[in-house]
């Protein structure tokens, strides 16, 4: 009996001393009132210095919001969080701020998960409280239906060429030069390749490759090719079309003729990004690398990507700030949106290198490197992504890796035409299932 | 007669909590599944029409559903009797009484309270080519050392097998060895005297005597073979080639790539029907076995 008493009395006790920490809390600081529940991607692999500084933003917008706190829920893993958002969607319980990723839009977008922002726009432009003129209009098309707005740029990039200087100089070769060709890239990717005599595979290569669509279908647009039909209603004559079929053949090429880019099997080999370790001499990167190649000390440039008989072009991949449309709290979404993609809290959050901010006033702040202006000079040749309007494009990507994969291990007996006449197929069959 | 009666919803009240359970999170997703599978339901648009059966022909006329009900198939019908088989041989092995046994039935058990995730990020690294465990120990041998396992079509379900076996090992062994301790000792005893070797008695007194255990594997087993999905998911994508393109993936892919969760639950439901018949056959087959056992 006196056992139990005495546990009691201590249960008491504690359960005071839990309360009063609490309410010591809630006297230092505002009583929280209001949650504001914020999705984006971000886990582990981001440097804890820009966690840090996330979370100061955070709070700041906290101190000028009294009664509010913002909750950020972090849902990354490849694939997931398109996923997990739309579930939370249909269950009623979705965060009031998401972070959209361009390449996966489209499903958010068409589907009434998100709020028109137009209104909200309107609104605080006519009282001198917002400008739809300081993002770029680039990246703000990206995720727009005539006169609506679902998000407001974060920060985006222009996939480019990335080239390792040292490795360039040391194999006497001239940097690459926007406006340059595929020729000029074959003949530039052969020097730079070291391939010693009685050896099964290059020590060294002109370019790195990962088989990931995103990066590899700028192939097909650098020849004029696509994957889907300018209204994105089907493949067939376009990803399995003449351009898209000379396009992949010279990729594949390059890796099983040329021998100037490794076979996933030689990369995988390696087990390591081949570029970052100095292993190729170029990469079909975004803005995002900065961070790694700042790290290591690499002396890099970045150029536009090469063509093949057509106009500059390259895709903006894009990341940028959604209000949910079954938020709780769409007015203080909104405020939160604007807090993020304002000047001074851009310059701070794109200084890491991850990005280029959509807010043109920051991302000039940037301006006058060579990296950098390279960069910037990209944007005007820079296209959408099909995820921004193509609401299967996921697994149409998805179903672009495998035929790669397909057509790199049959060892040539699958060809390229043939790989993408059935690809374009099952594409076709996914778009037109309702 | 009353009194029993009475003391009835006792008892119901003591099963009241798994089998809500089991009705909250199991049944009903179940029926609400069959449900889903008879219409057209993406996952975001607000009509779902009812189309019949017509979501179970689609699938079971689409070669790639096809393919991965074969790879399934392929990966049951080996990691089945050879996981059996290799943890029966090792909880034989740990049911000796020797010193230090303990130590090896707690390093089998290992693998089985890891995490699939990080077992499967584990043995990425141990399948790499060159530097992977195996790929390193082949070239120290004289090998070549190059293959990649996780990309050659052939090789990536092998290593799934292989795989398998060792993340499955712990429980199936434990089971087996606590069948096996459960023989009673004068039976062995007995054959002892008749002059049985020692692979004489495991053969007519442990694996006769064993049979509801041997079952019981099997059937865990099977359904858990059916199941695969996370080192899948984790290590091949389905790849090389859509060999290894199981039911369950492609499940997730038609429901969380292309938001099709009618299709899905259909599939799901082909998956369900094939474990049934799967399960079935071998109690019947087994069952026989058993009388077999306990007549011999």
């Amino acid at each position: 009996m006196r056992v139990v008493r005495m546990r009691a009395v201590r249960l008491i006790l504690g359960s005071v001393a839990v309360v009063s920490l609490v309410g010591g809390c809630a006297d230092d600081e505002q009583a929280v009132t209001t949650v504001l529940r914020v999705a984006n991607w971000g886990g582990a692999q981001v440097e804890s210095e820009f966690m840090r500084l996330e979370r100061t933003i955070w709070e700041e917008f906290e101190t000028t919001h009294p009664g509010v706190r913002v909750q950020v829920e972090q849902i990354p893993g490849r694939g997931q969080y398109a996923p997990k958002l739309l579930m939370m969607h249909v269950a009623g319980s979705v965060p009031d701020v998401i972070q959209l990723d361009a390449s996966s839009a489209a499903v958010f977008i068409d589907n009434g998960v998100l709020l028109d922002l137009a209104p909200f726009v309107e609104r605080d432009q006519k009282q001198k409280e917002f400008d739809l003129g300081n993002y770029f209009v680039k990246v703000l098309d990206v995720a727009r239906r005539g006169d609506a707005i679902y998000t407001i740029p974060l920060d985006f990039t222009p996939m480019v060429m990335y080239y390792n200087k040292k490795l360039f100089d040391e194999a006497g070769v001239a940097y690459p030069q926007p406006g340059w060709s595929w020729d000029d890239f074959l003949e530039t990717a052969g020097k730079l390749t070291v391939f010693p005599e009685g050896t099964r595979s290059p020590t060294r290569y002109g370019m790195f490759f990962e088989n990931v669509m995103p990066f590899w279908v700028l192939w097909l647009w650098t020849n004029g090719g696509d994957v889907l039909s300018p209204d994105g209603k089907r493949a067939s004559g376009y990803f399995d079309g003449p351009k898209s079929v000379e396009a992949l053949e010279f990729l594949v090429d390059l890796m099983t003729k040329q021998r100037v880019v490794p076979h996933p099997r030689e990369s995988s080999a390696a087990g390591v990004d081949l570029f970052r370790s100095g292993r190729a001499a170029m990469d079909l990167k975004g803005h995002w690398k900065m961070i790694d190649y700042g790290a290591d000390g690499m002396d890099f440039g970045v150029v536009g990507l090469p063509t093949n008989g057509v106009e500059r072009v390259t895709v903006v991949y894009a990341s940028g700030l959604s209000v949910a449309r079954r938020a709780k709290h769409p007015e203080l979404a909104w405020g939160y949106i604007k807090h993020m993609t304002s000047f001074g809290v851009q310059v701070r959050r794109v200084a890491s290198g991850l990005a280029i901010s959509g807010n043109k006033a920051a991302a000039a702040h940037f301006a006058g490197t060579p990296v950098e202006d390279a960069f910037l000079e990209e944007v005007q040749y820079a296209r959408p992504p099909w995820g921004a309007t193509v609401e299967r494009y996921p697994f149409i990507e998805e179903l672009g890796r495998e035929m790669m994969e397909d057509i790199l291990y049959s060892d040539g007996e699958l060809s390229v035409e043939e790989a993408l006449r059935q690809t374009a197929k099952l594409i076709d069959a996914a778009l037109a299932e309702p | 007669m009353a009194a029993l009666r009475a003391n009835n919803w006792r008892g119901y009240l003591f099963v009241a909590p798994a089998t809500l359970y089991l009705a909250l999170f199991a049944f009903f997703p179940m029926v609400f599944a069959g449900y889903m599978s008879l219409h057209r339901w993406h996952l975001l648009k607000e009509d779902h029409p009812f189309v019949g059966l017509a979501n179970f022909t689609t699938i079971l006329a689409d070669p790639f559903f096809r393919n991965a009900i074969y790879n399934t198939l392929i990966y049951v019908a080996f990691s089945v009797p050879l996981g059996v088989v290799t943890s029966l041989a090792v909880a034989a092995l740990v049911a000796q009484r020797l010193r230090g046994v303990g130590v090896f039935r707690t390093l089998y058990y290992i693998p089985a309270i890891g995490s699939k995730v990080a077992i499967s990020m584990v043995w990425i690294w141990i399948l790499l080519p060159e530097v992977g465990l195996i790929n390193a120990s082949l070239k120290w041998l004289g090998g070549e050392g190059t293959t990649n396992f996780l990309a050659e079509p052939g090789w990536a379900m092998a290593a799934l097998v292989a795989m398998s076996l060792g993340i499955g090992l712990g429980p199936r062994m434990i089971i087996f060895l606590a069948g096996i301790q459960s023989v009673p000792q004068t039976y062995y005893e007995a054959a002892a005297l008749d002059g049985c070797t020692a692979w004489k008695r495991f053969r007519h007194v442990t694996l006769p005597l064993l049979a509801p255990t041997t079952l019981f594997v099997v059937i865990t087993t099977t359904i858990a073979s059916f199941q695969l999905f996370t080192e899948v998911y984790m290590m091949t994508r389905g790849g090389p080639r859509r060999t290894t393109d199981v039911v369950l993936y492609h499940i997730y892919k038609e429901a969380w790539q292309k938001f099709e969760v009618g299709m899905a639950s259909a599939m799901s439901y082909v998956l369900f029907a094939m474990i049934l018949i799967v399960a079935l056959l071998q109690f019947r087959i087994m069952r026989r076995g058993l009388g077999e056992g306990a007549t011999a």
